[in-house]
């Protein structure tokens, strides 16, 4: 499964119809408003589902939400549980004006989806001891490892490696893999590198880089509704730059893939 | 009269109160084992159970959120569950457990504690006769993915496998991932193949050489890298470890396998960089008038081929003795003028 679906943020405004633009936006006073989630990637969002509501909220994402209101110069009210992309898409009578969305492609005439605020591309670990591979040639030697439906196995199988690709099926048995030099690279989502690596950095090789895969998950605003894509792109913008959004991955993910260098 | 009336009540009370005292000595026993119950706690990590009387359910959960005492800390017993979780409700439906737990039980983002924390409530509960399962809930709420490793919209039928030591057929498996045997050796039944593995393993990191799977084995398993060869150079070539007495093939400066062999005893095997000359199926050796099978000799009369016995030390009278399984492979992997690096170092 390419896409990745962390469902992550509608934002629905409660009162009235606002006004659009960054200007009004910061201007306005606090407008309550609430956030959908999907609570579909555990390492991106995670709470506790009551009624139609998610309580105890977090998770990379939800911190996500909640700065970007703030950078709307909003508050959120609550969190509401929206369980897949098309119920959040669907729903054109729904009264979310924005979704900031993990969704890397949307298809709808009631919303438009901002510039990613984290990468879909998939990351290399190498093993411990290889000699560091710095570009995509580089990789063609070796035996490639991926967990089994991930991005990883895509970009594996597109590599065109010499010795076949060995796919498994969970990062247990990846992590193995590659510490026991059976593999010489493990190909795992960026986003999800931070936390293979986690506690293992001494029996694996470093995470030497990135490989494009797919163009991020975005903010999936809804038209009409309040909010507009320049307003959100501006405010992500902002985020990236001051460094809250790499913060943010470090401390949730455990690493920021934005940093990872692109193979090529 | 007084006195007499008064000694005749007292009298029966005295036999009432040895009757009650009788029937409460005889149902206690019977009482006590009858909710007397194990909550889990941890021990370094593990699940250990511990035994607590509870008069129902809710008291048993309330026994599990209240921790171990103090004697039993000092033992070493620790709780996932923090400190001051309450529970909001306890509710048993067609077999199944509902507790509904305060925010507190989701507290704290260390993934194994919050793991930990359910396991040790589904033990707890799975202990109760007739439960098959447990949900959890969390403020009135269903919990989706805070506990990783469960899927808590439905209920839990079994905790999940702590990590203990790995099975056969998983070590075999790391055997084989680290080079030290066939992946067709990874059968999951025991057997020369995996004990010859073993020894080779115990060489290459030093352990005792006894080819027996035990603790210090599985734990330098879970540890251990592949290992790397001691010189750099392309192409396929063989390094021969003198002081750990095992042979390594080597691709492009990548370890493809390791085996266990036995070299020259009295240092009868020469150290140095040569490279394979002669290569014999089916070698005589004149002075010790002995077969010698997938011979592939190096220098002078030194061959890496099969022999029996292949003890743990050098054993030899200088050639490389190898298993009857490993030699051939050897012997196809060492083509005319493959280098062979024998190399001393201790062991």
């Amino acid at each position: 499964m390419s896409r990745v679906f962390s469902l992550a943020v509608a934002v629905l405004a409660l009162g009235a119809s606002s006004a659009s633009g960054s200007s009004a936006a910061a201007a306005a006073p606090a407008t309550p408003v609430a956030v959908a989630l999907g609570l579909g990637h555990p390492l991106l969002q995670a709470g506790v589902v009551r009624g139609r509501d998610v309580i105890l909220a977090r998770g990379f994402e939800v911190e996500l939400a909640r700065v970007l209101a703030r950078r709307l110069g909003t508050r959120i009210d609550r969190f509401a549980y929206v369980p897949s992309t098309r119920r959040l898409l669907a729903s054109g009578t729904s009264s979310w004006q924005l979704a900031v969305a993990g969704i890397e492609r949307a298809s709808s005439t009631g919303a438009r989806l901002s510039a990613s605020y984290l990468t879909t591309d998939v990351a290399v670990v190498a093993r411990r001891g290889m000699e560091r591979p710095r570009r995509l040639a580089d990789l063609r030697s070796g035996v490639g490892c991926a967990t089994r439906g991930s991005a990883g196995a895509t970009v594996l199988s597109s590599l065109r490696l010499r010795t076949t690709p060995v796919v498994v099926a969970g990062h247990n048995r990846l992590r193995d893999l590659l510490r026991t030099g059976a593999c010489d690279v493990a190909l795992v989502p960026a986003f999800e590198v931070g936390r293979f690596v986690a506690g293992h950095q001494a029996l694996l090789g470093p995470v030497v880089g990135r490989i494009r895969h797919g163009d991020g998950l975005g903010v999936l605003v809804r038209t009409g509704a309040g909010q507009d894509v320049g307003t959100v792109n501006a405010a992500l913008t902002q985020l990236r730059r001051d460094g809250t959004l790499g913060r943010l991955a470090r401390g949730w993910l455990g690493l920021d893939p934005a940093t990872l260098p692109r193979l090529r | 009269m007084a006195g007499t009336t008064g000694r005749e009540p007292n009298g029966a009370g005295v036999r009432t109160l040895g009757v009650a005292l009788a029937l409460i000595a005889l149902a206690v026993p019977v009482d006590a084992a009858a909710k007397t119950r194990h909550v889990w706690f941890l021990d370094a990590a593990q699940p250990t159970p511990v035994q607590r009387t509870a008069p129902g359910v809710p008291a048993l959960v309330r026994s599990l959120l209240a921790g171990p005492t103090k004697r039993e800390r000092a033992e070493g017993l620790r709780s996932a569950i923090p400190i001051g979780t309450t529970i909001r409700g306890v509710r048993i439906e067609r077999r199944v457990v509902t507790v509904d737990l305060v925010a507190r039980f989701a507290s704290g983002r260390d993934e194994r504690l919050l793991t930990a924390r359910v396991g040790q409530l589904v033990r707890t509960l799975r202990g109760v006769p007739g439960v098959l399962g447990v949900r959890v809930r969390i403020e009135g709420g269903v919990p989706v993915g805070l506990f990783p490793g469960y899927d808590l919209r439905r209920p839990v039928v079994e905790p999940l496998a702590e990590a203990r030591a790995p099975s056969l057929r998983a070590t075999q498996r790391l055997l084989a991932d680290l080079g030290f045997m066939a992946p067709t050796g990874v059968t999951g039944r025991e057997g020369d193949e995996t004990s010859t593995a073993i020894l080779a393993f115990e060489k290459w990191k030093g352990l005792p050489r006894d080819g027996v799977l035990d603790k210090d084995v599985t734990s330098a398993l879970l540890l251990t890298t592949r290992p790397s060869p001691s010189r750099s150079r392309l192409g396929r070539r063989v390094e021969i470890h003198l002081g750990r007495q095992v042979a390594l093939q080597i691709v492009d400066d990548r370890v493809v396998r390791v085996f266990h062999i036995s070299s020259g005893a009295g240092g009868a095997t020469p150290s140095g960089s040569f490279r394979v000359y002669r290569k014999e199926r089916m070698s005589w050796s004149v002075p010790f008038s002995s077969w010698m099978p997938w011979a592939s000799y190096f220098v002078g009369g030194i061959a890496m081929h099969e022999y029996w016995p292949v003890p743990s030390y050098p054993a030899s009278h200088g050639c490389i003795r190898m298993m009857a399984r490993d030699a051939p492979l050897m012997y196809t992997f060492a083509t005319h003028g493959t280098p062979v690096d024998v190399l001393w170092e201790g062991a």
